[in-house]
C-alpha cells in the first residue's frame, strides 16, 4: 500500500509500471494500426463492387466477374457460376487493362490533305451520310457496303444488317466471320439444314473419345481445353485424337496425333469412313431412317456412297495425307468404338478450299456411326470470335443471308423478312451481295464507292492483303473502331471512335448457342460512342430513322427475339431480365420458362423437334440429315521447285487475331509472334540458322520473319502466326476460297524461304 | 546406496504406470493418415500426456507417500522435476502436438465444414487441383497444410487471425454457407514448388505474368483451377467422419 503522494501530479512507482506495461502493449499492436485487414484477409486489388459479364475475346465466351473501383475496371476474374467454372486464360485476365490502353481512338477524324484530323461528331457523320447518299443516288444502293465483325454485339450487327438490306436496299453486308466460321456454317446448313452446332460444352464432360481436328485447342481455346483435360483427368481411359499438321502443345497431350498435310482432310475422313464400313461400325437405324445421301445437286443412295468411299482405302489416303494407314485405322477404330465421341474443330478445318466438304464429312462420321445426340456424342465447332455465332450467323449479317437461316436468293424468305421488318414487299434486293473477297475486289474496281467497316481490321486479315489495300485506299472508307491506328484506319477517310467491351451494353452468342449479356459498366473514353449509337445516327441521317425504331440495346433485343419466334432459331424466351439474371441461355428457348436447349434435333429435348423418332432433323424438308459424297481435290497453289514449301498460319495462346487489343495489354506486350517455324532439315538445306532473318516468298508477295528451328512443323512445311502487323503474313497467303462458303484458305499456300542477305 | 536401491524399488510401479500410459495414448491416438506408421504427432502427444501424468503422480508420491523416507536433498530435486521440468515438457509437447496435429488432413476433416473439400480431395476421379495433387502424390503428406501454410507454428499473424475468426464463426454458427475464400490467395504457395522447374519456365505466359504472379495480382488458380469444388459441386457435409 502506497501512501498518498505528497503532490497529486507525481507518478507513483506502481503507476509508472502500469503505464510502461500499457505502452509496451500498444507498441506491440502498432504494426496493426491502420490495417484494413484486421479482421479479414483483403484482396490485393481493392474493388468497390463486382458485376457479372463475359470475356471480350474468343468464341468460348467465358463468364467473368468485373470489379470496379472509382468507376474504372480494376480487376477481372473468372465467374464461378458460368460454364468456365471460374477459369480464365491469360487473354481473359488481360481484359482488366484493355480499356485503358494508349491505342484507344478518342475522337472522330476525317482525312484532309492526306492526314487524319480531329473533327466533331456532327462534321464526321454529316460527311459520311453525304458520301453514302451521293453514292446511292448516283450509282445505286449496291455501290455502298457494310463490313462487320463477329465482335460487335448482336444488337449492332442486327441493326446494321437491317439498315443496309431493308433500308438502303443492298445486300452488300458481310463481315470477318466470312474469314472465320463460314465453312462451319455451310457445313452445318448443308448437313442439318440449320446452322450452329447441335451439342453444347457439357458434352465434353461425357465424351470418351475426343476427335480434335484443325484446332490447336490448348492455345486457341484454352478454357475448352482445360475442360477436355478435366474429362481425361477424371476418366484416364478417355482418348484424345488430334489431326493437325503441326505437333502443337495440344498434340503433346494427345493419345494419337495425325500430322496430315494441310488441305488433305477430305481424304482422311473418307478413309476413316472406309474403315467404319469395312468393320461395320455403321448405325443402320440411322442410315435407314434419318440420313439421306447427296452428291452435288443429285440424290444418292447408301450403296452409291459405299462405292464412292471404296475409292478411299486407308492405304491410298495415307499417301495423300502423309501419315500411315495404321494411324488412320486406329483413329477410326477409337472414334467408332468409344461410348461417346466428340469432335472439336476450328480454323484448321474452316480455312481451306475444301472447308465445307471437311466440315460436313466430320458431321457425316458422327451420323454414320451414331455418335450423335447422346451426351458426349456430337460434332462441335469452336468459334474464334465472341459473337460470330449469335451476332452474324444467326442475324444473317452476311451477303447471301437473311436472319435466322433465311437466304437472300429465296423469294419466300425475302417476303417473310420484309413482313417482319414491316417494309414494302420487294424492298430487299433479290441479288446476293458481295462476299468478303469480292467486296474488296469491287472496291479495287471502283464498283463499291463507300464502305462502312466496323470493329474489324481487314487491312491485316485479308489473304493476299496487298492486292486489296489499293481498293481500301480508293473507296470512301469509314472505319469504326475502338483503336487507332490499325492496319485499316491507315486507309480510312473517316475514323469513328467506338466504345469497347463494358463501355457499352449488348448480347453475344458463343460457340454453344449460349446468348449472354455484357453490361455497360463504365463510360467510353474521349468522345467514343457505342457502335449501335453510330448506326442509329447514320440511319437517321440517311433517312431510315423510321425503320431503325429500336434504339437502345434492350429495345433492339426485344425486336430481334420476337422475330426469331418465326423460325427454328426461336429464342423469344430469352428476355433481357433473364439475361441480366442468368449466366446466359442456350437457344432454342421459345418461352420465358424454357430452360434452354442443350442438344438439338432430339424430340423431347429440343422444343423445335416435333417428331417422335430418335431424331427430327427439322431443318431438312424430309427430316433427314444429309451425308455428302465429297472428293479430295488437287491443291490450288501447288508446290514447285520455285515454291517448294507449304506455309500454314495460326495463332498463339497470348495474342488474339491482329493484336489490336492484346498488343497493347501490358502483360502481353512482351510476347512477340514474329517468327517462322521451319524444320531443321529444311533450314539446313537453306543454310538458315536459328534467329536468322528470312524472307518468305509466295506467288503473291513476301514477308520477312525470324527463323525458329523446330520439329513442331514437318519437313516441307513452315508456319507463321497471323498476329503481327509489322510482319504481315497475309502478304503471302493465297486469296482462293471455298466454293460454297467463300471462306479463304489461309491454312495452305506454296512458298519459298530464303535467308535475308544484308 | 541402500537408500537409492529402495527408492528405485519403490518408484518401480510409478515407472510401469508411466509406460503403460504412454502405450495407451499411442493406441488411442488419431488414426494415422495414408501411412499407418506412428507419426510425430503421436510421439509428442505421448510425451506430453506422459509428462503431465508423471508430474502429478510424482508430486503426490513425493509429498504424501515417500516424503519421510527420502533425504531432504532428494526431496527438493524430485519437487523440481515434478513442479518445473515435467510440466515444461508437457507444455512443450502439447503445443507441438496441436501445431503439428492441425497440419494433418484428418484434423481438417474433423470439422464438418471442411468435409466437402476433403471428400473431393480423396475422390479418385475429381479433376480439382487439390484432388490431383493428392492422388498423384505430388504432395507426400499434410496435403491441406502444404497449400495453406499460414497457420502453423511458423505461420503468419494473418493466419492466426484467420484461424481465430474461423473458430469464432464456427462456434457461433455465423459462417456463410457455402463458405468462400476471402482475399487474394498467395501464389508463393504454388511457386515454391513449380517456379524454376523446366516445365514452368518454358511457358511464355508465366514469364509474361511474373510480376503479376509475385504480387498476387493474378492468381495461378485462375488458369489452372479450380483448386476445390465450386459451391454447386460440393458434396454435403457429413456430421461424423
Amino acid at each position: 500500500m502506497c501512501p498518498p503522494p505528497d503532490e497529486p501530479n507525481e507518478l507513483t512507482r506502481r503507476e509508472l509500471i502500469k503505464l510502461m506495461g500499457a505502452s509496451a502493449g500498444l507498441v506491440c499492436l502498432a504494426p496493426l494500426a491502420g490495417c484494413g485487414d484486421l479482421w479479414e484477409r483483403q484482396a490485393v486489388i481493392p474493388v468497390d463492387n463486382w458485376h457479372k459479364g463475359v470475356c471480350r475475346f474468343c468464341g468460348t465466351g467465358c463468364g467473368v466477374m468485373i470489379g470496379l473501383k472509382d468507376n474504372r475496371v480494376a480487376d477481372v476474374k473468372g465467374d464461378d457460376e458460368a460454364h468456365n467454372r471460374g477459369r480464365l486464360c491469360i487473354k481473359g485476365l488481360a481484359t482488366r487493362d484493355i480499356l485503358y490502353s494508349n491505342g484507344r481512338a478518342l475522337y472522330p477524324m476525317i482525312r484532309k490533305n492526306g492526314e487524319l484530323q480531329r473533327v466533331s461528331w456532327d462534321e464526321a457523320m454529316t460527311l459520311v451520310a453525304q458520301r453514302f447518299k451521293e453514292a446511292i443516288q448516283t450509282h445505286g444502293p449496291d455501290s455502298v457496303a457494310y463490313y462487320g465483325s463477329g465482335q460487335l454485339y448482336t444488337q449492332e450487327s442486327y441493326t446494321a444488317n437491317k439498315l443496309f438490306k431493308a433500308g438502303i436496299g443492298t445486300n452488300n453486308v458481310d463481315g470477318n466471320p466470312r474469314l472465320c466460321m463460314a465453312s462451319a456454317a455451310t457445313g452445318y446448313t448443308t448437313t442439318f439444314g440449320k446452322d450452329e452446332p447441335a451439342g453444347c460444352y457439357e458434352d465434353i464432360d461425357h465424351a470418351e473419345c475426343f476427335f480434335i481436328t484443325g484446332s490447336n485447342t490448348l492455345e486457341c481455346h484454352p478454357i475448352i481445353w482445360e475442360r477436355v483435360r478435366d474429362r481425361k483427368r477424371s476418366h484416364p481411359a478417355t482418348k484424345i485424337i488430334l489431326v493437325d499438321p503441326r505437333r502443337t502443345f495440344t498434340a503433346k497431350h494427345a493419345d494419337l496425333h495425325l500430322p496430315i498435310y494441310p488441305g488433305t482432310d477430305v481424304s482422311l475422313y473418307n478413309a476413316m469412313i472406309h474403315v467404319f464400313l469395312e468393320h461395320d461400325f455403321i448405325d443402320r437405324d440411322m442410315v435407314e431412317n434419318y440420313l439421306s445421301f447427296k452428291e452435288g445437286e443429285n440424290n444418292r443412295t447408301f450403296e452409291d456412297f459405299k462405292r464412292h468411299i471404296a475409292k478411299y482405302p486407308p492405304e491410298t489416303a495415307a499417301k495423300t495425307c502423309g501419315i500411315t494407314p495404321r494411324d488412320i485405322r486406329e483413329a477410326a477404330f477409337l472414334f467408332a468404338s468409344s461410348k461417346a465421341t466428340l469432335s472439336l474443330w476450328t480454323m484448321g478445318l474452316n480455312q481451306q478450299v475444301q472447308g465445307t466438304a471437311s466440315n460436313r464429312l466430320v458431321s457425316a462420321m458422327h451420323l454414320l456411326t451414331g455418335h450423335f445426340g447422346r451426351p458426349g456424342a456430337t460434332p462441335f465447332s469452336l468459334t474464334g470470335q465472341p459473337n460470330a455465332c449469335g451476332g452474324v450467323r444467326d442475324t444473317g449479317s452476311l451477303s447471301h443471308a437473311l436472319p435466322n437461316g433465311r437466304l437472300v436468293a429465296n423469294p419466300k424468305h425475302r417476303e417473310e423478312m420484309e413482313d417482319l421488318w414491316k417494309v414494302p414487299r420487294g424492298r430487299i434486293s433479290p441479288k446476293p451481295g458481295y462476299h468478303t473477297l469480292t467486296l474488296f475486289e469491287a472496291m479495287n474496281r471502283g464498283d463499291v464507292k463507300c464502305c462502312l467497316v466496323m470493329c474489324t481490321n481487314p487491312g491485316q486479315t485479308l489473304p493476299n492483303v496487298t492486292a486489296y489495300r489499293q481498293g481500301m485506299e480508293k473507296a470512301f472508307l469509314v472505319v469504326v473502331d475502338a483503336f487507332h491506328p490499325t492496319e485499316t484506319t491507315r486507309f480510312a477517310d473517316v475514323v469513328l471512335p467506338a466504345a469497347l467491351w463494358v463501355e457499352k451494353e449488348g448480347v453475344t452468342g458463343n460457340s454453344e448457342r449460349r446468348y449472354h449479356l455484357y453490361p455497360k459498366l463504365v463510360d467510353p473514353p474521349g468522345e467514343a460512342k457505342s457502335d449501335l449509337a453510330i448506326l442509329v445516327d447514320l440511319a437517321d441521317r440517311l433517312g431510315h430513322g423510321d425503320l431503325i425504331s429500336a434504339r437502345t440495346p434492350k429495345d433492339v433485343w426485344d425486336e430481334w427475339r420476337k422475330i426469331s419466334a418465326h423460325s427454328a432459331y426461336n429464342f423469344e424466351g430469352i428476355t433481357y431480365e433473364r439475361l441480366q439474371k442468368e449466366r446466359g441461355l442456350l437457344w432454342p428457348c421459345p418461352t420465358e420458362n424454357h430452360p434452354g436447349t442443350k442438344r438439338r434435333y432430339l424430340p423431347g429435348q429440343d422444343p423445335m423437334a416435333t417428331g417422335t423418332g430418335r431424331f427430327d432433323f427439322y431443318g431438312k424438308p424430309d427430316g433427314r440429315a444429309t451425308v455428302w459424297l465429297d472428293r479430295q481435290e488437287e491443291p490450288l497453289d501447288p508446290y514447285t521447285d520455285e515454291f517448294p514449301l507449304i506455309l500454314n498460319t495460326g495463332r498463339i495462346l497470348e495474342h488474339w487475331h491482329t493484336m489490336t487489343i492484346t498488343g497493347s495489354a501490358p502483360t502481353l506486350q512482351a510476347i512477340h509472334p514474329d517468327y517462322l517455324e521451319i524444320h531443321p532439315y529444311d533450314a539446313h538445306q537453306l543454310a538458315i540458322k536459328e534467329g536468322d532473318p528470312v524472307i518468305v516468298k509466295s506467288r503473291r508477295g513476301e514477308v520477312e520473319l525470324r527463323a525458329r528451328l523446330t520439329d513442331v512443323v514437318r519437313p516441307g512445311m513452315v508456319f507463321a502466326t497471323m498476329h503481327s502487323a509489322r510482319h504481315l503474313v497475309n502478304q503471302a497467303t493465297h486469296d482462293v476460297c471455298d466454293p460454297f462458303s467463300k471462306q479463304p484458305a489461309f491454312k495452305r499456300c506454296a512458298v519459298a524461304v530464303q535467308r535475308k542477305t544484308a | 546406496m541402500p537408500n537409492h536401491q529402495g527408492l528405485r524399488r519403490r518408484l518401480l510401479p510409478f515407472l510401469v504406470a508411466l509406460l503403460t500410459g504412454a502405450r495407451l495414448m499411442n493406441a488411442t491416438a488419431w488414426a494415422a493418415g495414408p501411412h499407418d506408421a506412428v507419426s510425430i504427432v503421436d510421439v509428442f502427444r505421448g510425451i506430453g500426456i506422459t509428462a503431465a501424468a508423471a508430474g502429478i503422480l510424482l508430486l503426490i508420491l513425493v509429498q504424501y507417500v515417500y516424503r519421510k523416507n527420502i533425504r531432504h536433498g532428494a526431496y527438493h530435486r524430485l519437487l523440481l522435476v515434478g513442479v518445473f521440468l515435467l510440466p515444461l515438457t508437457a507444455t512443450w509437447s502439447t503445443t507441438t502436438t496441436v501445431m503439428e496435429g492441425t497440419k494433418l488432413v484428418q484434423a481438417c476433416a474433423s470439422c464438418h465444414v471442411m468435409h466437402p473439400f476433403v471428400n473431393d480431395m480423396k475422390n479418385p476421379s475429381s479433376p480439382t487441383l487439390a484432388a490431383r495433387h493428392y492422388r498423384n502424390n505430388w504432395i507426400a503428406k499434410d496435403q491441406c497444410y502444404a497449400c495453406h501454410v499460414t497457420y502453423g507454428v511458423t505461420g503468419t499473424l494473418a493466419g492466426k487471425r484467420d484461424g481465430f475468426r474461423h473458430w469464432l464463426h464456427y462456434v457461433t454458427n455465423t459462417y456463410p454457407d457455402p463458405i468462400q475464400y476471402v482475399g487474394s490467395y498467395a501464389n508463393s504457395n504454388c511457386l515454391s514448388c513449380h517456379q524454376g522447374t523446366g516445365k514452368w519456365e518454358r511457358v511464355k505466359s508465366h514469364q509474361a505474368l511474373l510480376g503479376e504472379l509475385s504480387t498476387d495480382r493474378i492468381a495461378c488458380i485462375t488458369c489452372h483451377g479450380p483448386p476445390h469444388p465450386l459451391p454447386k459441386e460440393r458434396t454435403v457435409a457429413t456430421t461424423s467422419k
